[in-house]
């Protein structure tokens, strides 16, 4: 129960943010009820969510997530469209579609599905499968440029997985 | 052929459509507008429904649908909820001796999608949750309430049944049983706040109505009004609540017993009670 009580903590400021986001207000009525809630939300969920809660404490962690967030949407995510859009609008079209292996060397399923989400946010790569235990993911890619699973690697999920690794990990 | 037919069908409905339209538009299908009679109804509705100016008559509830739901037509909405609670009996008398159980020493991990579903599901379903509550929450404010927020509750349990497996959900604790309690609790609740008003005027030895929410010219007691500083529409708020639970709850069987796989509960289901 202690432990349970320990791990419910991310998920229940996770149920306060939800809660009062969702509400649309913060009078001393939704700050109450959200508390009450976010603690029953956070107790339900604990377990399923929850391997190790003493990460949350390593506040390093989130220094990285908003770094990484702001470096994907701005930069990354910016790149992946100028580049889709240009093949789009030429007329010659130039796309070398195919599908192909990218490794990934991180432990936990939050780092792994964060790579995976980045890799298919951007327009161009989209993880069609994966193998978790051979760590693979199967990635569609617009303009196969290399076959080879750590060169793959290196163009697509080089820096999400550098990020994900410090973020999660 | 075909292509005549279709083409036929789609004159029929853009011409059946126009004649609707036009019918309605010319008052052809009755009044455009309720008789005036009627509309001095829905006229007290919306001026009782939240006027600190006429305690006597106010239900205490900015949101008029919830608190004609619970509040005006109270008693009606309370024997909708028994009809839903007594549906949900009859499913499971209907699906009698079937347990809904994971078989012993199997890898849960293996069941269910990716992980990558997984893991963004883990997520989700709090945040479903959270929002659930709030609807429920913020019934007698906005639009919403119980049964609205209980059926968003719902919706995290049956993603789980889908993403991770209904072996998953049984051995974290989504059980028949459980839910079933839940939902008695749910109902019991609502019993005990329409009943709540009488008792308390029984005991103190004043006049009072069953479903009774504000104070009343003749029955002088009643719920508060206000709690923490915003309308609580008095029973409005508590009846969310527990039709919350027993609504979330009540759903919930229902996808536990329709995602039993029909292999395993034919024999049960056709050999009746007598197991040889």
């Amino acid at each position: 129960m202690a432990d349970r009580l320990v791990k419910a903590v991310g998920p229940a400021v996770l149920a306060f943010i939800t809660y009062i986001i969702f509400s649309g207000s913060v009078t001393p009525y939704d700050l109450v009820t959200a508390t009450v809630v976010a603690v029953i939300v956070g107790l339900l969920v604990a377990n399923l969510m929850i391997h190790n809660p003493r990460k949350l404490l390593q506040v390093q962690r989130l220094g990285w997530l908003i770094v990484y967030a702001i470096r994907y949407f701005f930069i990354d995510e910016v790149k992946a469209h100028l580049d889709v859009m240009s093949r789009i609008v030429r007329p010659s079209m130039p796309i070398n579609p195919g599908i192909v292996r990218v490794p990934y060397y991180v432990e936990s399923d939050y780092a792994m599905t964060t790579i995976a989400n980045s890799i298919t946010n951007t327009p161009g790569t989209v993880v069609v499968d994966l193998d978790t235990e051979r760590k693979i993911f199967y990635v569609h890619w617009i303009d196969v440029k290399a076959l080879e699973a750590e060169r793959t690697r290196k163009e697509i999920s080089e820096v999400f997985e550098r990020f994900a690794k410090r973020i999660f990990d | 052929m075909r292509r005549a037919y279709k083409y036929a069908v789609l004159v029929a409905m853009i011409v059946s459509t126009l004649a609707l339209a036009l019918a309605v538009s010319a008052g052809g299908l009755g009044y455009a507008l309720p008789f005036p009679a009627v509309r001095n109804l829905a006229y007290w509705y919306l001026r009782t429904t939240y006027n600190p100016f006429m305690p006597k008559f106010t239900a205490s509830a900015p949101e008029a649908v919830t608190a004609i739901v619970w509040d005006y037509r109270g008693l009606d909405t309370l024997f909708e909820t028994s009809v839903f609670f007594l549906a949900i009996i009859a499913s499971m008398a209907l699906m009698r001796g079937i347990e809904v159980k994971a078989p012993k020493s199997i890898n849960l991990s293996k069941y269910g999608m990716s992980a990558i579903v997984k893991t963004v599901t883990k997520i989700t379903v709090a945040i479903i949750l959270a929002a659930s509550a709030s609807i429920a929450l913020h019934g007698q404010l906005t639009p919403g309430g119980g049964f609205q927020g209980g059926a968003t509750a719902a919706v995290a349990p049956l993603v789980i049944i889908v993403i991770f497996s209904l072996y998953f959900a049984v051995s974290s604790g989504i059980k028949k049983k459980s839910m079933l309690t839940l939902r008695t609790l749910g109902l019991l609740g609502i019993g005990v706040t329409s009943f709540a008003v009488i008792v308390a005027g029984l005991i103190l030895g004043k006049a009072a109505y069953v479903f009774q929410n504000q104070p009343k010219e003749a029955a002088p007691i009643g719920f508060p009004s206000h709690i923490l500083g915003v309308p609580m529409g008095g029973t409005l708020l508590f009846f969310n609540i527990f039709e919350f639970l027993a609504v979330a709850a009540g759903f919930t069987i229902v996808f536990l017993l329709l995602s039993v796989p029909e292999e395993s509960v034919r024999k049960v289901l056709e050999g009746g009670e007598g197991h040889d």
